[in-house]
C-alpha cells in the first residue's frame, strides 16, 4: 500500500486528504485486526472446567433446564402430562388438533412436534451431563469436588435414560460429546441400557456425597442416587437389589412419611428425596399452572373418573391432593399435589422429584414378589395409615401385589407418568387401557422414534412397529 | 426539521387540492379559447433536416404543441409540416434530448438533436467503487428507480422491486406491516436457508441484514425484520443489484448472493424548490379461503362421530354437543383478518443548491394501521439530508449524507389468521353484552385475548456517510469514504394474564413482559484511489482501495416475571422477578483491499478486472484470508464498421464474466469452543451451557459465477433487450449441517464439499411502443428461468442430507410419498409401497420428488402517457408449485374448506376426501399426514397480479405560477388469478399474506 504515498504531492490540502489514507496502513500492518476477543458472557470449555464454580454452573443449568422443558418438566413435554393423557389418568379439554389431543386419543405421528421436542431437549440434557462427566475428568479441582460433579452427571444421565427407555423402547445409549460417533448412533435395546444405567447409579453412589450440597435438598445426594436406582431394580425384576437399596435409602433418618398429607408437597417436607431448585425464590411448579383451574369446564385437563373412583373411602389423598371444581351441572377435578400457580414471594413448593414414599413401596412390591408378604404388608401399610387409611386386607402373594399397585396408583398420580410405566411393567396396559381408551391399540406401548431422526440418522431403523 | 415539513405539509396539502381543482377547470377553459383562436389561422408549410451531429435522423417525431398535428422524420432525416407563425414545434426522438422551437418567420426549421445523457445507454449505473455507463458496462446490474418506487404505496422498498427485475425474486414473508421480506438473487447459493441475504449497501456503507430482534418478543413479525424497513422509499434515488462476477466480485466475500446498492436523494443545482406529498389509502386482505358454513360444518362432525361410532358426543365438543348455539354462524375471516387497513403518508422536501453546494433535506411520515381488530399502528417517521461541495477550481469535492429514521410499531403479540381460518363457524361471540371478552364459560381460547399480548417495537436507525474526493494531478483521484451507522432497537411483548382462560384463575402475579434492547454500531472507512487515462483509442480505468469495518451488537433481553397488576405490565421495574436472558457484546471486525482495472479499446472492446483480498473475525486462527476475483469483458459489435449507422440495429454488445466470490454468513464467534451463559437461574447461580459442537475448521465459501449476455438495441433503441445466461456454483459451502438430535444439538457448522449450481436465463425488453409529444406508451418486460441444481455431493447417502437431497436434482426438492389416490373402500388416502413392506413409511416410500422452486417469474409494466395523465401497470407472474392448505384431517373442532364437505361416507363412494374422524382413527390420521408429505399436497401455485397499478394526473398550470401539481392513484395487489386457494405469496402458512392497498397522493412542486 506504501508505494501510493509515494505520489507527488503539490498542495498541503492533499497532504491532509492522504493522511486519512494512511490511517489504514495500521489496518493493513496488522492481521490482528480481523481478531476478535470472546465477548464477555462466553467462556472456553477448558476455562469452565478449570474451575470449581463455573463447572458447578454448568452443572446446575442442566438442572434447570430439566425442570422447565422435557420428560421431568411441569409442561407437555413432561410425562407427568403427556403420558397422564396418553394413559387413563388425564382428560384433555384442549384443541384436538394440538399434540394433546393426539396423546389423549392416542394418534400421536412420528412426525409430531412435541415428540421431536422431548427427543432432542432430553438428548441435549444428555450431552450437557457428558460434558461434565468428560470435562471433570481430569480437572484440576478437589478430588471431592471433582467426584461430586462426575456423580451428578451420572446420575443425571441414568434418570433421563430411565425415561427415555420406558418412553420410546430401544434408544441410541451416548456417552461421549463426539458428533461424529453419536450422530450414527444406533438403537441399543432396553436391557442393555439398564445394565449400563445400573452400573454408573453404583458408581455414582460411591462417588456422591452422602450429605445434601445445597440447601433445600436441590441437589442429589447418595440417598438420592440409591431412590433412582432401587426403582431402577424393580423395574428390571431384581428384587432382591431393589429391596436392599430401598432399604439403604429408607434407613436414613432424616427422610418421615409421618406427616400430614396437606403438607407432603411443599418444599420442607421431610418425605422429599430430591426436588428442583426454583427459577427464582417465589416461583412454584409449572405443575401447578398446568394442573389447576377454578372453574369449569376445564381449560386443559382434568383428572379421569376412573383415578378418582380408584381411592378408597377416607383416603387423605382424594381430600388433599384432588380438588373438585363444579359448574352446578358437572364436577371435575384437578390434581392438587401443588397448590400454588402463581408468584408468591417465598417460593412454597418445589418440584418434587424423588420421595420416599415410593421407596416403601418398591420394597414392599421387591418382598412381595420374593414372598416375604408380612415385610411387604408392613411397608404398604406405612404408606396406607399416612394417608389416613386402615391397614390393608390384602392376604395372597398376588393380593398383596395388586394392593401395592393400586397404592402406587393413587400415590403417585399425576407424577412422572408412573402409571403408565406400572401398567407397561407389569404387562397390564392393553388390558387396563384398550377399556377406557378408544384410541387405544397394542403398538401404543411405545412413542414413535421422530421420524426426523430416522430420516437423519438411518442407523435408528427401524421405526418402533406401528407408526 | 420533522415538524416543520409536516405542519407545512398538512397546509400544503389542503392547498394542493385547491390549487388542483381550481386549475383543472381553467386550464380546460384556456384550451379551449387556444382551439378557437388558432381556426382563425392559415397553416404554412414548414420543412427541414434533423441530425444527430454525424447523420441525419430518421423517425424523429415532430409535433405542433397544443394540437393533434404531427410528422415523422424521413429516411434522410427531412419533414415536412404545417403549422402557424405563433406556434411551437417539438422534436423528439427516443435517446436524444427533446427540443421546442418557436417558428416565427421560419419556413425552414433544421435541427440538431443532442443524445439525452438521462437515457438507457447513457446513464451512469452505480457499481458500487465506481459507475459505469451503461452501454459500457461489463457486468450485470438491474436498477430501478425514483420514478418507479414513488408510484408505489409500499413501506418497504423490496416491495416496490418486486416483479421488476430479471433474476431478482421478492417474496414479502407475512402482510404485517413492518414485516420481512425473502429475497434471492439469481437463485440460492447456500444450504443454509438464512445464509442466502444479499449484501445491502446504503450510499457506500453496508447494513447489516441481520435479525436484531429477539425470539421471544418480536413473535410478530416473524424474527425477521427487513432491514429496509429502515429506509424511507421516498428517499432512494436509486437501487442497483449487481448480480454477476464482473460486478459482485469487488465485494469478495459478501458478493455471492448478490449486492443491492441503494443511493439515496440529493439536492440539484437551481433555484430552491419545495416538495410536499401527501398520501392516504386503505388496505384490505387479498383473498379468502372458501371455508365451510354452520350447517356444513356441523354436517361434518356429525359424520365424524358417526365414523368414529361414537353415539353420545363428549363432552368437550362444545361445537356440536349443544353447548354452542348450533345456529350461530360467524366469518371469522371477515371477523379477525378482514377489517381495513389505512395508511397514511405525508412527505416534504427542500432541496436546491448552486453549482457549488447543493443540499436537499426531506422529512417523512407514515402511519399505517392493520386489518386485524384493535388499535394498532405502524408509524413511520424519517429525516434526510444530503449535501454536496465542491471547491471553485474542482479539485475537491465533499458529499455528506445523513438520514435518521425512527419506526415504531404496535402490533398484537400473535397473527389472527391461523384462528380465522379455524375456528368453529358456531364458535361463540367474541364479547358479552358488557362489551367484555368472552370466554363462554371457558369452553373455547377467544382470539382476541391474544390482542393483549401486545408487541411494541421502536427502532431508530442513522445513517451516515461521507466522501471526500480529491483530484491530485490529473487523472488521479482520492477519495475516502467515512460511513456510520447506528441502530437500536427497542422491544416489548407483554403477556398478561388476562389472555388465559379465566378457569385457570391466573392473577397479575402470572403476568411477564420479554423485552429486547439490541444496539448495533458500524464504522467503515473506505480510502481508494482512481486512475484514468484517455489516448487516441486507448482508455483505461484503474481503482485500488482498502476497506476497515467493525461493527458492534449489544444486546440486553431482560424477563420481568409477576406484577402487581397488569397496568403496570409494560413497566420492568414493578416486575417482581427479572431475570437478564441475554446480556452480550458481539464484535465483527472486517478488513479488505479491492482493485478494479478496466480497459477500453475504441469504445469497442472492454476488458475489466476486479479482485478483493477480504479479511474476516468470523473465522478461525488461518482462515481469516481469502481472495475473490473476476474479469468481465464486453465487445460493443454495433460500433465495427459492419454496423456502425445501421438502420434497425442501433446497439449491439456481447459481454461474459467470470469469477469467485465468497461468503461468511455464518454468525460471529462460531469457530470457538465456548460455554455462554444460559440466563437461566437454580440456586441463585446462572447456568452454563454449551454453545454449540465445536468445529474450529470451516473457512470461506465460495462461488464461482459465469455469465455470457447479449444487449441490443434496435430502432435508435425503441427496442431494447438484454439476454443473460448465467451460471453459479458454490462449493466449500458453510453450513450448518444437521445432525441428529442424538448429538445434542441440531446443527454443527461446517464447511462442506457439495457444489450447488443454479443456471439461469433472463430476458428484458423495454418498447417505446409509441412516441409523440401528446401520447407516449412503452412497455418493460423481465423473465426469469431459474434452475437451481446439486451437482456433486460426496458420500450424499450416508450423510445426515441423504433423504433431503438428491445429485441432480434442486435444493428445493422434497422427497414425498406419491399419492396413489383414495381408496373407495376403505375411504383412505393411498400412497406407493415403494419398498413393498406392507407399510408407509419415510425413507423409503418417500421416493417422488417435489420442486416448489418457481419454474420462472417475471413482471409485465405498461405506461401510457396522454397530454398530463400517465398510466402505468405492472403484473407479476410466479410460475411454480405449493402445498395446499391443509389444517388437519376433516372431521375435528377446526373449520375446513368447502371442498372437505364431499368427503368419501360409504364404501364405493368416490371422492377426493378421505372419510372424516373426530381425531381418534389413527389409520385416518396417519394417512392424512402422510398425504400432507405426499405429491397430492402439492398443487399449482402460480399466479398472476396486478402488482401495482398508478394513474397520475400533473395539474397545467400557467409556465409562470412555478408550481407543478401531480395527483395520482395507486394500487398495490389489486388483483390475483391463481389456480391456488388462498393467497399464493406467503411463506408461512397460517400468517397474514400480503394486503391489496389503494392510496390517492396529492404532489406539489413550487
Amino acid at each position: 500500500m506504501n508505494h501510493y504515498t509515494n505520489y507527488p504531492n503539490k498542495k498541503g490540502n492533499s497532504i491532509r486528504i492522504l493522511a486519512l489514507f494512511l490511517i489504514l496502513t495500521y489496518f493493513s500492518s496488522c492481521d490482528s485486526f480481523v481478531e476478535v476477543a470472546l465477548p464477555s458472557s462466553q467462556l472456553t470449555g477448558d476455562l469452565v472446567f478449570k474451575d470449581k464454580n463455573t463447572a458447578n454452573a454448568a452443572l446446575i443449568d442442566i438442572y434447570a433446564k430439566m425442570r422447565d422443558t422435557g420428560l421431568l418438566s411441569g409442561n407437555l413435554t413432561g410425562t407427568s402430562t403427556s403420558l397422564g393423557l396418553y394413559a387413563d389418568e388425564l382428560n384433555y379439554y384442549g384443541p384436538v388438533t394440538d399434540t394433546g389431543g393426539s396423546l389423549y386419543n392416542n394418534t400421536l405421528m412420528a412426525t409430531d412436534a412435541n415428540v421431536m421436542q422431548i427427543w432432542n431437549i432430553t438428548y441435549g440434557q444428555i450431552y450437557a451431563a457428558n460434558s461434565i462427566i468428560a470435562g471433570m475428568l481430569d480437572a484440576p479441582i478437589s478430588k471431592v469436588d471433582r467426584d461430586q460433579l462426575i456423580a451428578e452427571g451420572l446420575f443425571i444421565r441414568s434418570l433421563l435414560y430411565f425415561y427415555l427407555t420406558n418412553t420410546f423402547g430401544d434408544v441410541p445409549y451416548i456417552t461421549s460429546t463426539d458428533y461424529r460417533v453419536n450422530s450414527i448412533a444406533p438403537r441399543v435395546e432396553i436391557q442393555t441400557i439398564y445394565a449400563s444405567i445400573i452400573a454408573d447409579l453404583k458408581l455414582a453412589s460411591s462417588l456422591i456425597q452422602e450429605n445434601y450440597q445445597a440447601q433445600g435438598r436441590v441437589r442429589p445426594n447418595r440417598a438420592t442416587v440409591n431412590a433412582l436406582l432401587a426403582r431402577v431394580y424393580l423395574y428390571t425384576n431384581q428384587w432382591e437389589e431393589s429391596v436392599s437399596t430401598a432399604s439403604a435409602v429408607l434407613n436414613q433418618s432424616e427422610y418421615s412419611l409421618e406427616l400430614p398429607i396437606a403438607q407432603v408437597f411443599l418444599k420442607e417436607s421431610p418425605s422429599t428425596i430430591w426436588q428442583f431448585g426454583p427459577k427464582f425464590e417465589g416461583n412454584n411448579t409449572d405443575f401447578g399452572i398446568t394442573f389447576i383451574f377454578n372453574s369449569g369446564p376445564p381449560p386443559f385437563v382434568a383428572l379421569t373418573e376412573g383415578l378418582i373412583n380408584a381411592f378408597e373411602e377416607n383416603d387423605q389423598r382424594k381430600l388433599y391432593w384432588t380438588t373438585a371444581v363444579t359448574n352446578n351441572v358437572k364436577t371435575w377435578y384437578y390434581s392438587s399435589k401443588y397448590t400454588q400457580n402463581g408468584f408468591t414471594g417465598v417460593s412454597i413448593e418445589y418440584p418434587i422429584v424423588f420421595r420416599i414414599q415410593e421407596q416403601y413401596l418398591i420394597r414392599a412390591e421387591g418382598n412381595a414378589r420374593l414372598g416375604r408378604l408380612t415385610e411387604a404388608k408392613e411397608d404398604l401399610d406405612k404408606v396406607r395409615i399416612a394417608a389416613g387409611l386402615i391397614v390393608t386386607n390384602a392376604v395372597t402373594q398376588q393380593e398383596i401385589i395388586d394392593a401395592i399397585l393400586r397404592e402406587r396408583r393413587v400415590e403417585f398420580f399425576g407424577e412422572y407418568g408412573s402409571r403408565f410405566y406400572d401398567l407397561k411393567r407389569t404387562g397390564n396396559l392393553n388390558e387396563a387401557l384398550s377399556t377406557v381408551k378408544l384410541g387405544w391399540n397394542v403398538n401404543d406401548a411405545l412413542f414413535p422414534i421422530p421420524e426426523n431422526e430416522i430420516l437423519i440418522n438411518p442407523n435408528l431403523k427401524p421405526q418402533n412397529s406401528g407408526y | 426539521m420533522k415538524k416543520i415539513s409536516l405542519s407545512k405539509g398538512i397546509r400544503a396539502m389542503g392547498y394542493s387540492f385547491i390549487l388542483g381543482v381550481s386549475l383543472l377547470s381553467s386550464s380546460i377553459s384556456a384550451n379551449n379559447s387556444l382551439a378557437y383562436s388558432t381556426v382563425q389561422q392559415q397553416p404554412s408549410k414548414i420543412s427541414g433536416i434533423i441530425t444527430d451531429g454525424v447523420g441525419p435522423l430518421p423517425g424523429v417525431t415532430i409535433a405542433v404543441k397544443g394540437r393533434f398535428l404531427t410528422a415523422i422524420s424521413d429516411y434522410n432525416g427531412e419533414y415536412v409540416i404545417a403549422a402557424n407563425p405563433t406556434d411551437i414545434l417539438v422534436f423528439s426522438f427516443m435517446g436524444f434530448k427533446t427540443i421546442e422551437i418557436s417558428i416565427s418567420s421560419q419556413k425552414i426549421v433544421n435541427v440538431q438533436l443532442k443524445e439525452d445523457a438521462t437515457v438507457l445507454q447513457e446513464v451512469k449505473v452505480n457499481a458500487g467503487y465506481y459507475s459505469v455507463k451503461e452501454k459500457e458496462r461489463t457486468g450485470s446490474i438491474a436498477r430501478i428507480t425514483a420514478k418507479d418506487i414513488e408510484s408505489q404505496p409500499v413501506t418497504n422498498v423490496l416491495a416496490a422491486m418486486q416483479g421488476r427485475m430479471a433474476g431478482v425474486s421478492i417474496v414479502q414473508d407475512a402482510g404485517t406491516a413492518g414485516g420481512g421480506f425473502t429475497i434471492r438473487i439469481r437463485g440460492q447459493n447456500s444450504l443454509r436457508s438464512d445464509a442466502n441475504e444479499p449484501l445491502y449497501i446504503i450510499n457506500g456503507v453496508p447494513y447489516s441484514s441481520e435479525n436484531i430482534g429477539f425470539s421471544e418478543t418480536s413473535t410478530a413479525t416473524l424474527g425477521a425484520t427487513s432491514p429496509l424497513n429502515s429506509i424511507n422509499p421516498s428517499d432512494i434515488e436509486s437501487i442497483d443489484v449487481l448480480k454477476d462476477a464482473d460486478a459482485t466480485a469487488i465485494y469478495g466475500s459478501r458478493g455471492a448472493n448478490g449486492v443491492v446498492l441503494i443511493t439515496t436523494k440529493k439536492g440539484k443545482v437551481g433555484q430552491t424548490t419545495f416538495t410536499v406529498n401527501a398520501s392516504s389509502g386503505v388496505g384490505k386482505i387479498t383473498r379468502f379461503l372458501d371455508l365451510m358454513h354452520t350447517q356444513e360444518y356441523l354436517a361434518m362432525r356429525e359424520q365424524a362421530f358417526a365414523n368414529d361410532a361414537i353415539a353420545v358426543y363428549p363432552e368437550a365438543a362444545y361445537d356440536i354437543n349443544g353447548t354452542w348455539n348450533k345456529n350461530r354462524y360467524t366469518d371469522w375471516q371477515k371477523e379477525l383478518i378482514g377489517g381495513t387497513a389505512e395508511i397514511n403518508a405525508l412527505q416534504g422536501s427542500v432541496s436546491g443548491g448552486s453549482t457549488q453546494t447543493q443540499y436537499l433535506l426531506s422529512g417523512t411520515y407514515r402511519k399505517e394501521t392493520t386489518v386485524m381488530p384493535g388499535d394498532f399502528q405502524y408509524n413511520k417517521g424519517s429525516a434526510h439530508f444530503s449535501m454536496n461541495h465542491a471547491a471553485s477550481d474542482g479539485k475537491f469535492k465533499a458529499q455528506f449524507s445523513a438520514s435518521y429514521t425512527t419506526q415504531k410499531n404496535d402490533q398484537p403479540a400473535a397473527d389472527l389468521t391461523y384462528a380465522a381460518r379455524s375456528l368453529a363457524p358456531n364458535a361463540p361471540a367474541l364479547y358479552t353484552e358488557n362489551a367484555e371478552l368472552n370466554w363462554e364459560n371457558g369452553t373455547w381460547n377467544n382470539p382476541l385475548a391474544n390482542l393483549n399480548q401486545k408487541f411494541t417495537s421502536r427502532t431508530y436507525d442513522l445513517f451516515s456517510n461521507a466522501v471526500l474526493t480529491y483530484s491530485i494531478v490529473k487523472n488521479l483521484e482520492l477519495k475516502s469514504n467515512f460511513g456510520y451507522t447506528d441502530t437500536k432497537n427497542n422491544e416489548k411483548r407483554t403477556i398478561p394474564s388476562t389472555i388465559y382462560n379465566p378457569s385457570y384463575g391466573m392473577t397479575s402475579s402470572s403476568s411477564s413482559l420479554y423485552t429486547n434492547n439490541t444496539a448495533r454500531r458500524s464504522w467503515l472507512i473506505e480510502p481508494q484511489l482512481n486512475y484514468n487515462l484517455h489516448r487516441n483509442k486507448h482508455k483505461i480505468e484503474a481503482l485500488v482501495g482498502a476497506t476497515a469495518q467493525s461493527t458492534t451488537t449489544e444486546r440486553l433481553h431482560v424477563i420481568g416475571y409477576g406484577f402487581s397488576s397488569n397496568a403496570l405490565i409494560s413497566d420492568l421495574a414493578s416486575a417482581s422477578l427479572r431475570l437478564v436472558f441475554t446480556s452480550d457484546e458481539n464484535i465483527y471486525k472486517y478488513q479488505a483491499f479491492y482493485a478494479r482495472i478496466n480497459y477500453n479499446y475504441d469504445k469497442r472492446y472492454i476488458l475489466n478486472a476486479t479482485g478483493r483480498r477480504d479479511g474476516s473475525s468470523r473465522f478461525g486462527d488461518g482462515k481469516q484470508f481469502a481472495t475473490f476475483g473476476a474479469i468481465g469483458a464486453a465487445w460493443l459489435f454495433s460500433n465495427e464498421n459492419f454496423l456502425k449507422d445501421n438502420r434497425i440495429m442501433s446497439y449491439g454488445k456481447l459481454r461474459g464474466s467470470y469469477g469467485v466470490t465468497g461468503s461468511d454468513q455464518i454468525g460471529d464467534y462460531q469457530f470457538h469452543d465456548t460455554y455462554v451463559s444460559s440466563g437461566n437461574a437454580y440456586q441463585g447461580v446462572i447456568g452454563l451451557q454449551p454453545s454449540r459442537l465445536f468445529n474450529p475448521n470451516f473457512g470461506w465459501e465460495s462461488n464461482r459465477k459465469l455469465e455470457v449476455a447479449i444487449d441490443a438495441g434496435f430502432f435508435h433503441d425503441r427496442i431494447f433487450l438484454t439476454a443473460a445466461w448465467f451460471r453459479n456454483r458454490s462449493g466449500n459451502q458453510l453450513v450448518g449441517i444437521p445432525l441428529p438430535g442424538t448429538t445434542g444439538f441440531n446443527v454443527l457448522n461446517a464447511n462442506l464439499n457439495a457444489t450447488v449450481q443454479n443456471t439461469g436465463l433472463e430476458f428484458t425488453l423495454q418498447a417505446a411502443n409509441f412516441q409523440t409529444v401528446n401520447f407516449k406508451w412503452s412497455t418493460a418486460i423481465n423473465i426469469t428461468a431459474n434452475q437451481n441444481k446439486l451437482l456433486s455431493f460426496p458420500n450424499l447417502q450416508s450423510s445426515p442430507y441423504s433423504n433431503s437431497y438428491k445429485i441432480g436434482q434442486p435444493l428445493s426438492i422434497q422427497k414425498v410419498y406419491h399419492f396413489s389416490g383414495l381408496n373407495p373402500q376403505t375411504g383412505m388416502y393411498e400412497f406407493d409401497d415403494v419398498n413393498g413392506d406392507g407399510a408407509i413409511a419415510a425413507p423409503e416410500d418417500k421416493e417422488t420428488i417435489a420442486n416448489l422452486s418457481p419454474k420462472y417469474f417475471g413482471g409485465f409494466q405498461n405506461t401510457f402517457n396522454y397530454k398530463n395523465f400517465q398510466f402505468d401497470f405492472l403484473f407479476q407472474f410466479v410460475k411454480q408449485q405449493g402445498v395446499k392448505y391443509l389444517p388437519g384431517p376433516g372431521g375435528g373442532m377446526t373449520n375446513q374448506l368447502q371442498a372437505v364437505s364431499n368427503s368419501w361416507q360409504q364404501t364405493g363412494d368416490s371422492s377426493s376426501q378421505q372419510k372424516l374422524t373426530t381425531g381418534l382413527n389413527y389409520d385416518i390420521i396417519s394417512a392424512y399426514y402422510n398425504f400432507t408429505e405426499s405429491d397430492g399436497a402439492i398443487t399449482d401455485a402460480s399466479y398472476l397480479r396486478l402488482k401495482n397499478i398508478s394513474l397520475s394526473y400533473d395539474v397545467p398550470l400557467p409556465p409562470s405560477s412555478k408550481i407543478k401539481c401531480r395527483l395520482s392513484l395507486q394500487g398495490q395487489n389489486i388483483l390475483t388469478i391463481t389456480p391456488y386457494d388462498g393467497d399464493p405469496e406467503f411463506k408461512f402458512a397460517g400468517y397474514l399474506p400480503p394486503l391489496k392497498m389503494y392510496t390517492a397522493n396529492v404532489q406539489l412542486t413550487f
